[in-house]
C-alpha cells in the first residue's frame, strides 16, 4: 500500500480535476437513473390517463436529464484523463528524482538488469489508477446512496434489495474472483517471458543454430512455449469473461428481484401499482454503474504491485557522504587493499588491489576483458562501492559527495549513453554553438551538424561515431581528472591517434587514466598497470615492463603480431 | 489484409447463431417484464398468476448472460488460433532468411514483433469481429420487432439511427490518422523516458541530470496536451452519439405518450415494450463504435506484420548430394554478393585446396566476413559459383554440408542451458566422455573446476555470465566435439587474456590437422603459416599467394602488414 499512497499524493496535486471528475461522473450517473425512473413513471401515469400538461413537464425533465447526462459524461472524461496524464507526469519526475538520489552502484545494478524498462511500463500501467481504481468506487457509492435514499421513501424492501445487489456485485463477486485470480495470475506472465526467452535464443543464436542444425528444434521449443502461453491466457481470460458476465447477470437478477418483490408488495396491497415500472427501470439503470467494477480487483492488484515496485523502499542509507572534494588542481588517487565482488557473482572481480596514481601522471590499465580494469575506474568514480578504501587527494572516497568528484572528472565509460534528440542535446553542454562545433571538429565529427537527429540510445550512430561523440563531450568541460575506458576501441588507427592527441593536449597537466586493450602508444605513459583476473600482476613504465619479459611483454608480442 | 483470412467460416456461423439467440433473449426479456407489470399494475392479477412469467424471465436473463459468455469464448478461441498461426508464419519468415540478413534486422526488434506485435492483433479476433456481428444482428432484430408493434417508433429509430454511424465515420476519419500518430508517439515517449533512466549515470557524470528532469516534465506535459487533444475528439464523438440516442428516445417517449393518451392508438403494454427495447437498440449501436475502436490497434499491428512478411526472402536452396571426400576442396568462381555497402563481395575467384589453410586478410569493411559467410553457405551467392569437390554447393544436402562445418565466430552465442548442453549441441549423439574430452581440449577445465556444478553449471541468459575468452572456449569445445572437415574461423581482433590466446592457437592448429581451414586472420603469425593468403579490398580480391610473395609484390598487403613488418609503430602519445 505504501507505493499507492505516494501515487495518491501525486494525484492529489490535481485536486481540482479530481473533484470535477467525481462531480461530473456522479451527475452523469444520477441523471441516467433519473431519466429512466422518470420514464417509468411517465408511462405508468400515461396509462392511467393524466392531464397532458403534467406529462409535458415530465417529458421536458426527461430530455433535460438526457442532455445533462451526455454533457457530464463528456466533462468527466476530459477532467479525469487530464488528471491522469498530469499525475503520470508527476510520477515520472518523482521516479527520476528517486533514481537520481540512489547510490550510483544501485543505479548500475538497475541498468544491467531489465529493471528500467519494467519501471517504465509500471509507470504506464498507473494510468489506470485514477480512471479505474480511485474514483469509480466513490461515484458508485454516491449514486447508490442517493438512489437508495430515494427508494427508501417508497419501499424499505426494494431499498434493501438495492443494497444487497450492490454488495453482491461489488464485494462478494470481486472477492470471489480475486481469490481465484491470485492463484492463476502468475503463469501468464511466466509463460510470456518463457516465450520471449525462446524467441531471443532463436533469433540471437540464429547463426549457431543454423550451423548446428538446431533451428527446427528451437522452433519447436518456441511453438511449445507459444502453446503454453496461449493456454494460460485462455484460462485467465475465460475467468475474466465469467466475472464480467456474472456482473451483468447480477444487474438483471436484481431487476428481476425488484419485479418479484414489487409484484408481491402490490398484490398484497403494500404498494401502489404505478411505481412498479419505475422501480424496475431504476434498478436496471443503477446497476449499469457496477459494471466497471468487475475489473477493479485486477487493476487494483496490478497497480498496487506496480506502485510498490516503482516506489520501492530503499535500504537504510549508510551514512550519507558529506565531504566535497576540494578543488585542488591535479588529483592523485590511491587504492589500499581494495576487494570487490559483484553481487551474485561467485568469483571476485578485484582482489586486494593496491596502487597509486600520482597527480598529473599518465596511467594505463591493461589486461584482458574481465580482468577488472573497468571496475577500477568505476570504483574511482564511486559508481561501485568496494571494501578497502580508495583515496583521492588523501580524502577517503567513501566520505566524499560523488557530485563534487564528478564535477572535476572527464569520463568516457564503455557504455556511454546517448539520448533521443539532436547532436547538440547529446553534447550535454551549455556552451555556445561555436564551441560545440569546435568540439565536434576536434573529435573528428565535422561531418555532423549540431541539429542532426540522434535516435533513442543513439541507435542511428555507429560505434565509432558514438565514441567520438562521447569524446567531444569532454572537450567542452574543464576537469582535472581524466578517466577513459577504451575511448577509441571502435575507431580506425589513424582517427584514434588523432583524437588521442587532441585529448592529451587538453589533459597535459591533469591526472590521466586510460583503460586499454590496445597496447600501442603506451611508451610515454608514466606507469602501466597490468591486470589479470582481478589482480595487479605487473606495473611499471613501458620500458621496464618490456625489459622484464613478463605478462605485459607477452601481451605485447601478441599485439605486435596482430594486423 | 492479413487478419481476415485467419478466421474460420465456422466461427462466423457460431457467432451469428449466438447473436441471434442473444437478440431473442433481449426481446423476450422486455416482453416478459412488460407482461408481468401489466398483469399486476393494470389487470390486478394475483401474485401466483405471475409466477410462471417470473420463472421464465429468470431463465431468459440467465440465457442472455450465457450467450454473452459464449460470444466471448468463441472470440477468444478465434484469437488463439489466429495468434498461433501468425507466430508460426512470422517465425518461419525469419528462419528462412539467411544468416547475415537476418541479424541485419536487429534481433531485438524481431523478438518484439514475434511476441508483442502478434499479441496486439488479439483484439481484432476477440473483440472486433464478435462485436461487429453482434452489433449488426441485435439492432436489426430489435428494429424489426418494434416495427411490428408500432411503426411510427420504428420510423423514428430508422431516421435517427443512421446519424450515429455517420458521426462516427466523420469523426473517425478525422481522428484515425491522428490517433495512430498518437499511439506511435506514446511508444516513442516511453522510449525517451527509458532513455533518460538508462542514461542517468552519464547525465550525472556530466552534471546534467537536473536539466533532464525538467525535460521529462516538459515532454510529459506536452504529451498530455497532445493526447488530450486527440481524446477530446473521441469524447466529442461519444457525446454526439449519446445526444442523438437521448434525443431519439425522447422523441419516441413523446410519440408513445401522445399515442397512449390523446389518440388512444397504443396500449400501455406496447408502449412500455418499445420503451424498454429502444435503449437496447442504441446500446448495441454504441457497442459497434467501441468495436471499431478495439479493432484499430490490431490493424496497425497487422500492418506492421504484413510489412515484415512482404519483405523479400533470399531463401537458400539445397540439393541432395553429399561430400565425396574429406577434407574438401573448395573453389570460388566469380562469386558476387551485395546487400549494402559493408556487405559486398565482387567477382571473387579462388581455389582452396583440400586440407589447406587459407587466410583472408583486409581492412575492416573489405568483405572478409561476408566472404566467409558465403563459403559457409549462410548467405546465397548472387552470381558466380562455389564448388565443393567439384560439386556445385547448392547441390549439396543441407545436413551433409553443415555436418562437416564448424564456424568459430568472434562472438559465439551461448544458449541458456548447462555448459554440457552448450557443447553437446554440435553433436547430439556424443557421450559424456566425448564432451568431457572436448571441454578439456578447449581449455575449459580450469573454469569447470572452479564451478560448483562443473559441466552442469547453467550459463547463458538467466545463468552465469561468461567472459569473452570463456565463450570462445565453449565454441572451440563444440568444434572439438564435432570434428569437422571444414573450419571457418573469425580470428578475434582484441580482448583475450594470454591463456585464451594460447588455447585458441593450439586448438585451431589441432583442429586443422584433418580439415580445410579458412580464417579471417588478424595475427601475423597466423597469416605467415597460411598455405594461401587472400587479400581483399572493397569486396574484391586484390591478391593471392603466400606471405613472402605478397609482401614483395602486393601494395594492399604491404600497407596492411606495414606496421607489423616495419617493427614498432608510433603510438598516440
Amino acid at each position: 500500500m505504501a507505493g499507492l499512497n505516494i501515487v495518491i499524493k501525486q494525484l492529489m496535486k490535481e485536486k481540482r480535476d479530481v473533484v470535477l471528475s467525481i462531480l461530473f461522473s456522479f451527475i452523469a450517473g444520477i441523471a441516467a437513473v433519473g431519466l429512466f425512473t422518470a420514464s417509468g413513471y411517465l408511462i405508468s401515469q400515461a396509462a392511467l390517463g393524466v392531464p397532458i400538461t403534467a406529462l409535458t413537464v415530465v417529458i421536458a425533465i426527461v430530455k433535460l436529464l438526457g442532455f445533462t447526462r451526455a454533457l457530464s459524461r463528456y466533462s468527466e472524461r476530459y477532467f479525469s484523463h487530464r488528471a491522469t496524464f498530469t499525475m503520470l507526469s508527476h510520477i515520472r519526475v518523482q521516479f527520476f528524482e528517486k533514481l537520481q538520489n540512489l547510490t550510483p552502484s544501485k543505479v548500475q545494478r538497475f541498468r544491467t538488469g531489465d529493471l528500467l524498462s519494467r519501471f517504465v511500463s509500471d509507470v504506464e500501467s498507473l494510468q489506470n489508477f485514477f480512471l479505474r481504481i480511485f474514483y469509480p468506487p466513490i461515484v458508485l457509492v454516491l449514486i447508490f446512496l442517493s438512489t437508495v435514499l430515494f427508494t427508501l421513501y417508497f419501499s424499505f424492501w426494494i431499498a434493501l434489495l438495492l443494497v444487497v445487489g450492490l454488495l453482491l456485485s461489488t464485494v462478494v463477486l470481486p472477492a470471489l474472483f480475486a481469490k481465484v485470480r491470485q492463484t492463476t495470475e502468475q503463469p501468464v506472465q511466466e509463460k510470456r517471458s518463457d516465450l520471449s526467452a525462446q524467441a531471443t535464443e532463436l533469433l540471437f543464436g540464429y547463426q549457431d543454430l543454423k550451423i548446428h542444425q538446431k533451428l527446427a528444434d528451437q522452433s519447436e521449443a518456441f511453438n511449445t512455449a507459444n502453446d503454453d502461453l496461449i493456454q494460460a491466457q485462455t484460462k485467465e481470460r475465460k475467468h475474466e469473461l465469467l466475472n464480467q458476465v456474472l456482473d451483468g447477470w447480477i444487474g438483471l437478477l436484481m431487476a428481476w428481484a425488484v419485479l418479484a418483490v414489487g409484484g408481491w408488495l402490490i398484490t398484497s396491497g403494500q404498494m401502489e401499482g404505478v411505481w412498479l415500472a419505475m422501480f424496475m427501470l431504476l434498478t436496471l439503470t443503477v446497476f449499469e454503474n457496477t459494471q466497471p467494477m468487475a475489473a477493479f480487483p485486477q487493476y487494483f492488484l496490478e497497480n498496487k504491485k506496480a506502485a510498490n515496485r516503482i516506489f520501492f523502499k530503499e535500504d537504510e542509507a549508510v551514512s550519507e557522504p558529506t565531504q566535497p572534494l576540494g578543488d585542488a588542481g591535479a588529483i592523485d588517487i590511491s587504492f589500499r587493499g581494495v576487494d570487490f565482488t559483484y553481487p551474485d557473482e561467485p568469483r571476485s572481480t578485484l582482489k586486494n588491489v593496491n596502487l597509486s596514481i600520482p597527480s598529473g601522471s599518465k596511467t594505463a590499465f591493461v589486461g584482458a576483458s574481465g580482468s577488472g580494469k573497468s571496475t577500477l575506474l568505476q570504483l574511482i568514480l564511486k559508481l561501485e562501492e568496494a571494501s578497502g578504501e580508495v583515496y583521492i587527494n588523501s580524502q577517503a572516497i567513501s566520505q566524499m559527495t560523488p557530485e563534487s568528484l564528478w564535477q572535476q572528472t572527464n569520463t568516457v565509460m564503455q557504455d556511454q549513453q546517448f539520448f533521443a534528440g539532436t547532436i547538440r542535446d547529446n553534447l550535454l553542454s551549455d556552451a555556445s554553438d561555436e564551441q560545440l562545433t569546435y568540439a565536434l571538429k576536434r573529435a573528428r565529427l565535422s561531418n555532423f551538424s549540431l541539429t542532426d537527429e540522434v535516435y533513442e540510445k543513439g541507435d542511428n550512430l555507429s560505434g565509432g561515431e558514438k565514441q567520438r561523440l562521447a569524446i567531444a563531450r569532454l572537450f567542452l568541460r574543464d576537469a582535472n581528472l581524466w578517466l577513459l575506458d577504451e575511448p577509441t576501441s571502435s575507431l580506425d588507427q589513424v582517427t584514434a591517434r588523432e583524437v588521442m592527441t587532441e585529448i592529451l593536449r587538453d589533459a597535459e597537466n591533469d591526472t590521466f587514466v586510460i583503460v586499454s586493450h590496445n597496447l600501442r602508444g603506451l611508451e610515454n605513459m608514466d606507469q602501466i598497470i597490468v591486470m589479470d583476473h582481478g589482480e595487479v600482476v605487473e606495473q611499471g613504465t613501458f620500458d621496464e615492463l618490456m625489459a622484464r619479459k613478463g605478462y605485459f611483454y607477452q601481451l605485447k608480442e601478441i599485439e605486435r603480431d596482430t594486423l | 489484409m492479413l487478419l481476415k483470412p485467419l478466421i474460420k467460416r465456422q466461427t462466423y456461423i457460431q457467432l451469428s447463431i449466438v447473436s441471434i439467440v442473444m437478440a431473442l433473449t433481449i426481446i423476450a426479456q422486455a416482453y416478459l417484464i412488460v407482461s408481468i407489470i401489466e398483469a399486476i399494475f393494470l389487470s390486478n392479477a394475483s401474485f401466483s398468476a405471475i409466477l410462471p412469467s417470473l420463472g421464465l424471465l429468470l431463465f431468459v436473463i440467465s440465457l442472455r448472460a450465457g450467450m454473452n459468455y459464449l460470444n466471448g469464448v468463441i472470440g477468444l478461441h478465434a484469437a488463439n488460433q489466429a495468434k498461433k498461426k501468425l507466430r508460426n508464419r512470422v517465425l518461419s519468415h525469419f528462419t528462412k532468411q539467411p544468416v547475415d540478413l537476418s541479424s541485419q534486422g536487429r534481433s531485438g526488434e524481431k523478438v518484439t514483433q514475434l511476441i508483442n506485435v502478434v499479441e496486439q492483433t488479439d483484439s481484432y479476433f476477440s473483440q472486433y469481429i464478435p462485436k461487429m456481428i453482434q452489433a449488426t444482428i441485435v439492432p436489426l432484430a430489435i428494429l424489426a420487432i418494434i416495427f411490428t408493434q408500432n411503426w411510427v417508433s420504428g420510423v423514428i429509430i430508422l431516421l435517427t439511427a443512421p446519424f450515429i454511424p455517420l458521426f462516427m465515420a466523420i469523426i473517425g476519419m478525422k481522428t484515425k490518422d491522428k490517433s495512430e500518430e498518437q499511439l506511435n508517439e506514446l511508444s516513442s515517449f516511453s522510449g525517451q523516458f527509458l532513455d533518460s533512466l538508462q542514461g542517468l549515470t552519464t547525465l550525472k557524470l556530466f552534471g546534467q541530470s537536473d536539466r533532464e528532469k525538467s525535460r521529462i516534465e516538459d515532454s510529459s506535459i506536452n504529451f498530455r496536451q497532445a493526447t488530450l487533444g486527440v481524446l477530446a475528439v473521441a469524447f466529442t464523438s461519444a457525446f454526439m452519439m449519446e445526444l442523438i440516442s437521448m434525443l431519439s428516445m425522447g422523441l419516441i417517449a413523446l410519440e408513445l405518450a401522445l399515442g397512449l393518451i390523446i389518440f388512444d392508438t397504443i396500449t400501455f403494454a406496447t408502449a412500455f415494450f418499445i420503451l424498454l427495447l429502444a435503449p437496447e437498440f442504441y446500446i448495441a449501436l454504441k457497442d459497434l463504435s467501441s468495436a471499431f475502436h478495439s479493432g484499430r490497434e490490431s490493424l496497425t499491428a497487422s500492418k506492421k506484420l504484413e510489412e515484415q512478411l512482404n519483405e523479400p526472402v533470399e531463401e537458400l536452396t539445397w540439393g541432395e548430394a553429399s561430400l565425396t571426400s574429406r577434407p574438401p576442396r573448395i573453389q570460388l568462381n566469380g562469386v558476387s554478393f551485395a546487400y549494402d555497402e559493408s556487405e559486398t563481395v565482387q567477382d571473387v575467384s579462388a581455389t582452396i585446396e583440400a586440407g589447406s589453410f587459407v587466410a583472408i586478410v583486409g581492412k575492416s569493411g573489405a568483405g572478409k566476413t561476408t566472404l566467409l559467410h558465403l563459403i559457409a553457405r549462410l548467405l546465397p551467392v548472387h552470381s558466380g559459383d562455389i564448388f565443393v569437390n567439384d560439386i556445385e554447393q547448392d547441390q549439396l544436402g543441407e545436413q551433409a554440408w553443415f555436418n562437416e562445418l564448424s564456424y568459430i565466430s568472434q562472438h559465439p552465442y551461448i544458449f541458456s542451458g548447462t555448459i554440457y548442453d552448450n557443447i553437446q549441441m554440435s553433436k547430439p549423439s556424443a557421450t559424456k566422455e566425448d564432451i568431457d574430452h572436448a571441454a578439456k581440449e578447449a581449455g575449459l577445465q580450469p573454469l569447470i573446476d572452479l564451478l560448483e556444478d562443473g559441466l552442469h553449471t547453467v550459463i547463458g541468459e538467466g545463468g552465469r555470465g561468461l567472459s569473452g575468452g570463456e565463450k570462445q572456449r565453449v565454441a572451440l569445445a563444440r568444434a572439438f566435439l564435432k570434428q569437422p572437415s571444414i573450419i571457418l574461423f573469425d580470428e578475434p581482433t582484441t580482448g583475450l587474456d594470454l591463456k585464451t590466446e594460447q588455447v585458441l592457437n593450439e586448438s585451431i592448429t589441432k583442429l586443422a590437422e584433418d580439415a580445410t581451414l579458412i580464417t579471417v586472420a588478424h595475427r601475423m603469425h597466423t597469416i605467415q603459416k597460411a598455405d594461401q593468403i587472400i587479400v581483399m579490398d572493397e569486396g574484391r580480391v586484390v591478391g593471392t599467394g603466400q606471405h613472402d610473395m605478397l609482401r614483395k609484390s602486393n601494395a594492399t598487403y604491404q600497407s596492411l602488414i606495414g606496421d607489423v613488418a616495419g617493427g614498432e609503430r608510433d603510438g598516440w602519445s
